[in-house]
């Protein structure tokens, strides 16, 4: 051999028995940058657009409607006492005024005595679309259009590249597939995009009537003697056609995950026909998108699961309305936190949920009054950047509450970056270079 | 005399001028064949709706009602992975009594006749060789298996990559 080559290939030996120990089971080629924190995320974009005076602030009606009555109706999520009077949050009994039973709390513990509050957030964007990419991407939101995916990569595509999930790994669910919110589950951008992207259902729709009538007749083919051909000559098919990864029409599950996804729906139609969905004991509009999220979390147990509740946008023209949208997402995210601790003891104990609005609302009404001749409240002022959040489970701090009205902490860009932490790869998303320079994870706020 | 004589020979000349000539027939021995296109060129992605527009009438050999395109498109918009999602509504579509497909018959004992057909149904192109053959071997060599029919084969084509774009 000559020494050239000898040469060449002992330094080939040598890089190949350096790297071949790090090629992980997951598929990815080194350990995680940092020891993560828990093995399951699930964030909850609580929105739709939350007014601080009438969340965490508690002023009810009084800094809103000039009525003198200040009390707390997220009592699942907050400390504090329900308001005494004008009671319209809640439910509707029969023959009773709208909104007058509220519903009774689900969590022993408020998620504020479980975990970490943080009291005054600053958000990037006073609009729905910007606000949720700034949340689900970390990055600030110049430049990005409305109908098109985001610019830059999303959480999802970040936790599958740099945390090695599969696409069964990471979901999205969404309440509506209005507002481009089906288009959140990946970036356009060039090195992440669908390839990377997340699993998505709009449950409303999937499982809703347009669902039942195209999907629930759907034949069960017997794995391998069914199954198996149609995927060999479909993986055929494909191989011979080579379809351009930017022509990517969705993200892509392998056979497997396929199968299981297609199980999941057929199952889901017969546990719905059956009542089985984990519904919370108050149900519809958001409450109806939460309960799929933990059929999701039930069978899938993901690593990442971002759910999407926006009935709170409904201020805009009926502010009683939005009282009862806040007061039921306070309650579906009771249920949630509640199911995954006693219903799912694969995540039980190993989850942090982390939870914020995309926006706030503004800081004067608009003239639309509803029925309690209360005015509504559109967003885009500078009130409309002032959200809270929190997190709450594995490893994070219990009983506190973190900034305050002149002390603002965090901005709604740590999101991604605080999950990233959690799962063990906030220094490759941080090298990526790609979010907001300014965002840190929650953890590093504290 | 005379004028019998120039008449009989002017006729003479016009008969000759316009007598039978050799007519000369091109053959360019070229057979009429259909004209089909290749997967080459197919780099637009069909809509939601054209998508299954096209796919029902293959199946059922009759348009969907607009109302059942949108409540489809509305469906697949509803899913994250495309695919999987068309999947599913194929597997739908393949449990209606109306669906039109060939005989498993047809499919084994004409089973080349039965690829060219498939692929011009779905692809509006002929296979190439190495297609035909793959498929043929790939029919033939699952005979034995009592499951293996031609909704089967009509799920892969209408759920692959190609039949997504035009």
């Amino acid at each position: 051999m000559k020494r050239r080559d000898f040469v060449k290939k002992a330094a080939a030996i040598t890089a190949g028995s350096m790297v071949l120990p790090y090629i992980l089971p997951s598929g990815r080629l080194f350990a995680r940058s940092n020891v993560p924190k828990a093995d399951h995320v699930v964030f909850v974009m609580f929105g739709g657009g939350l007014r601080q005076q009438d969340s965490i602030l508690q002023r009810y009606l009084a800094d809103s409607q000039s009525y003198n009555v200040e009390g707390n109706i997220l009592y699942n999520m907050l400390e504090g006492a329900a308001p005494a009077a004008k009671i319209a949050y809640g439910t509707t009994p029969a023959g009773q005024p709208n909104g007058s039973q509220p519903i009774p709390r689900i969590l022993s513990q408020t998620l504020q005595k479980q975990g970490t509050i943080f009291a005054e957030i600053r958000a990037i964007s006073g609009g729905h679309y910007g606000g949720w990419n700034s949340l689900i991407t970390g990055s600030r939101v110049e430049g990005q259009g409305l109908k098109v995916r985001p610019a830059n990569p999303t959480i999802f595509e970040y936790a599958r590249r740099f945390g090695g999930f599969k696409a069964t790994d990471v979901w999205f669910l969404g309440n509506t597939i209005s507002n481009s919110i089906p288009l959140l589950n990946s970036s356009k951008h060039p090195d992440f995009g669908l390839q990377y992207g997340a699993n998505f259902f709009a449950p409303g729709i999937t499982f809703g009537g347009d669902g039942y009538a195209a999907l629930s007749n759907a034949k069960i083919y017997h794995p391998q003697e069914e199954l198996e051909p149609v995927y060999k000559m479909k993986n055929f098919l494909d191989n011979t056609f080579n379809i351009k990864k930017g022509d990517m029409p969705g993200i892509r599950n392998t056979d497997e995950e396929k199968t299981r996804i297609k199980e999941f729906i057929a199952n889901t139609f017969q546990r719905q026909s059956a009542g089985l969905i984990p519904m919370p004991p108050v149900s519809g509009g958001d409450g109806y998108t939460i309960g799929y999220a933990a059929e999701v979390l039930r069978v899938f147990k993901p690593k990442l699961l971002v759910v999407n509740l926006s009935n709170i946008d409904g201020c805009h023209s009926n502010f009683t309305g939005y009282l009862q949208a806040m007061h039921k997402a306070d309650h579906a995210m009771g249920f949630l936190w509640n199911y995954i601790q006693t219903q799912i003891p694969e995540m039980s104990g190993k989850t942090i949920m982390t939870f914020v609005p995309e926006c706030g609302r503004n800081l004067k009404h608009n003239p639309i009054q509803d029925e309690n001749d209360w005015y509504g409240y559109d967003h885009g002022d500078s009130n409309s950047l002032r959200v809270f959040g929190g997190m709450v489970g594995q490893n994070v701090p219990s009983n506190l509450m973190i900034g305050n009205e002149a002390n603002p902490v965090g901005k709604v860009t740590d999101f991604a970056l605080t999950i990233a932490d959690i799962l063990g790869f906030k220094d490759e998303v941080r090298a990526a270079g790609l979010i907001d320079a300014q965002a840190m994870s929650l953890f590093d706020r504290i | 005399m005379r004028i019998f004589n120039y008449t009989t020979s002017l006729l003479l000349l016009v008969v000759l001028a316009t007598a039978c000539k050799k007519k000369d027939t091109n053959t360019y021995q070229v057979v009429d064949t259909p004209s089909y296109g290749d997967n080459l060129n197919k780099d637009k992605a069909k809509s939601n709706i054209e998508f299954h527009s096209i796919l029902s009438t293959n199946l059922f050999q009759k348009p969907s009602s607009i109302n059942e395109l949108s409540r489809t498109d509305r469906v697949i918009q509803s899913c994250g992975d495309k695919t999987l999602i068309n999947e599913v509504i194929i597997s739908n579509y393949m449990n209606s009594s109306n669906v039109r497909l060939p005989s498993r018959k047809m499919m084994t004992d004409s089973t080349e006749r039965f690829v060219e057909e498939t692929y011009i149904r779905f692809f509006i192109r002929r296979p190439t060789e190495a297609e035909k053959t793959w498929f043929i071997n790939f029919i033939n060599a699952n005979k034995s298996n009592p499951n293996f029919r031609p909704e089967l084969v009509y799920t892969a084509f209408a759920a692959a990559d190609e039949f997504m774009f035009y």
